[in-house]
């Protein structure tokens, strides 16, 4: 009798798919040979099924769905516009801009050879010399992000162009070793002068070195090394090399075409602290 | 403060799109009433879009956009009560919202599903009759299909007080859901009989 109430009390549990395995086996074996156990989870599970049946089906109001598609969707172009888009074009033009500083400062910093940083230089280096094909060419940064989905052990979209012409186009990606994982490598072009960016999990690699430049709560790492120009940073989970070799004239032409000055404002201040 | 987009984001509003129905029938059974389920959901959206930007998906998406849309719900009622509440775990709440809008539903409801059908009418009778913290409890486990675990994160009580909450919603259901067959042995005999 103490038993069969211990398997009464259990028989919900076993109906909600709550138990552990050895504990359904005991239920199932006790009401096999218990009639009344037998019975009292026959009118539980019927009374659970009358409620599952009983689930009101309503139509979701057209005004309602409407509603939530827009808002949705101006969520995503503002993400796109305010958050993601100024990202790339901040890296951009900090490069541009630090390149002065830093050839006339002629500073140069060299990072261990297993750091994210040396990995991202030479990658890039070895991109141009042709001794890293890429896997995937697409000029749509959302083609590229599919083709890394389920890659990599981390998520990463890629950013696009909100709208007009791009000042720039994507050349292509693959998949790269870092710290015996895959890294994301995606080749950009501006204006002629190609820029790597290499992108990994914060947990196997973090930003140091170089100076330390602060911007809207992200703080970027710049460094020369090899005659390259490095901007890393982590965001969110994730770390960021850009690699290039930007010329001075550059600058000019990617804030006019990046139709963003509270970018270029933005920085102003990192680069009079510099 | 600039972010790079993450795959996340799309999958919470893809969550939320793909989430709307659900979150519909769940405001109605909260609200019963279209209109205040409607602005309830639009309001829970909202946050959630907010809350993704913000801070991403800490938890499953569903489990998420359900624990906002009732923390929306809780603090819309204690806005309206404007003070604490006090909620009778003995007794429903009378002015819960009218009942009629969510005890009907769009099913097509045919001659031979006609018994089915009065049991399933008599069953959101008696869940709509519950006290909330019972209706709420069947609604998320029975309707949606969360885990005891996932109901507790919903509510943010432990699992242990949503067992206990279902067993006695269930007990409740019991007794009408007997009411309930005399009562059909008594509608066919009329039926039969005309």
């Amino acid at each position: 009798m103490e038993v069969d109430k211990h398997i009464l009390d259990y028989i919900p549990l076993y109906l909600d798919d709550e138990l552990q395995e050895g504990e359904r086996l005991a239920v199932e074996m006790h009401v096999k040979g218990c009639p009344d156990c037998r019975a009292a989870l026959d009118a539980e599970r019927e009374l659970i099924s009358a409620i599952r049946n009983a689930r009101p089906i309503y139509k979701t109001p057209a005004s309602l769905q409407a509603n939530i598609a827009k808002v949705v969707q101006t969520s995503g172009s503002r993400h796109n516009l305010v958050s993601s888009w100024p990202l790339i074009a901040a890296c951009a033009v900090l490069l541009l801009a630090i390149a002065v500083f830093w050839l006339a400062a002629s500073t140069s910093l060299r990072g261990d050879p297993s750091s994210f940083v040396t990995v991202a230089v030479n990658n890039h280096a070895r991109y141009l010399n042709g001794q890293l094909p890429l896997e995937v060419f697409s000029d749509s940064p959302e083609k590229i992000s599919a083709w890394f989905a389920g890659k990599l052990g981390f998520n990463l979209k890629l950013p696009d162009y909100p709208q007009g012409p791009k000042p720039y186009h994507v050349e292509g990606a693959r998949l790269v070793g870092f710290q015996d994982d895959y890294a994301a490598y995606v080749v950009y072009r501006l204006n002629g002068h190609p820029i790597s960016l290499l992108v990994t999990s914060d947990s196997v690699a973090r930003p140091s070195g170089g100076e330390e430049i602060p911007w809207e709560g992200l703080r970027f790492h710049f460094q020369s090394v090899a005659g390259w120009k490095v901007l890393t940073w982590s965001d969110d989970g994730l770390t960021y090399a850009l690699v290039s070799n930007l010329e001075e004239r550059g600058q000019a032409s990617c804030i006019v075409c990046h139709q963003d000055e509270r970018v270029f404002r933005g920085l102003q201040p990192s680069q009079k602290s510099m | 403060m600039i972010r790079f987009r993450k795959t996340e984001s799309d999958n919470g509003e893809h969550a939320i799109l793909e989430n709307l129905g659900a979150l519909y029938g769940f405001a109605m059974s909260l609200t019963r009433n279209p209109t205040d389920a409607e602005d309830l959901v639009q309001e829970a959206c909202l946050r959630a879009i907010k809350g993704l930007i913000q801070n991403g998906i800490k938890s499953d998406p569903k489990v998420w956009l359900f624990t906002i849309l009732r923390n929306v719900w809780i603090n819309q009622w204690r806005r309206r009560t404007n003070g604490p509440e006090f909620i009778l775990l003995g007794k429903s709440r009378a002015d819960g919202g009218p009942l009629q809008e969510w005890l009907s539903d769009e099913r097509e409801r045919p001659e031979d599903h006609f018994d089915r059908n009065v049991v399933s009418g008599k069953i959101r009778l008696a869940i709509s009759g519950l006290p909330e913290v019972f209706r709420e409890v069947v609604v998320l486990r029975y309707f949606e299909g969360f885990s005891y675990r996932q109901i507790a994160s919903i509510l943010g009580c432990p699992a242990g007080t949503v067992m206990s909450r279902l067993n006695r919603a269930r007990a409740e259901l019991r007794t009408i859901l007997n009411e309930k067959n005399t009562a059909l042995m008594v509608l066919r005999r009329k039926l039969g009989s005309g």
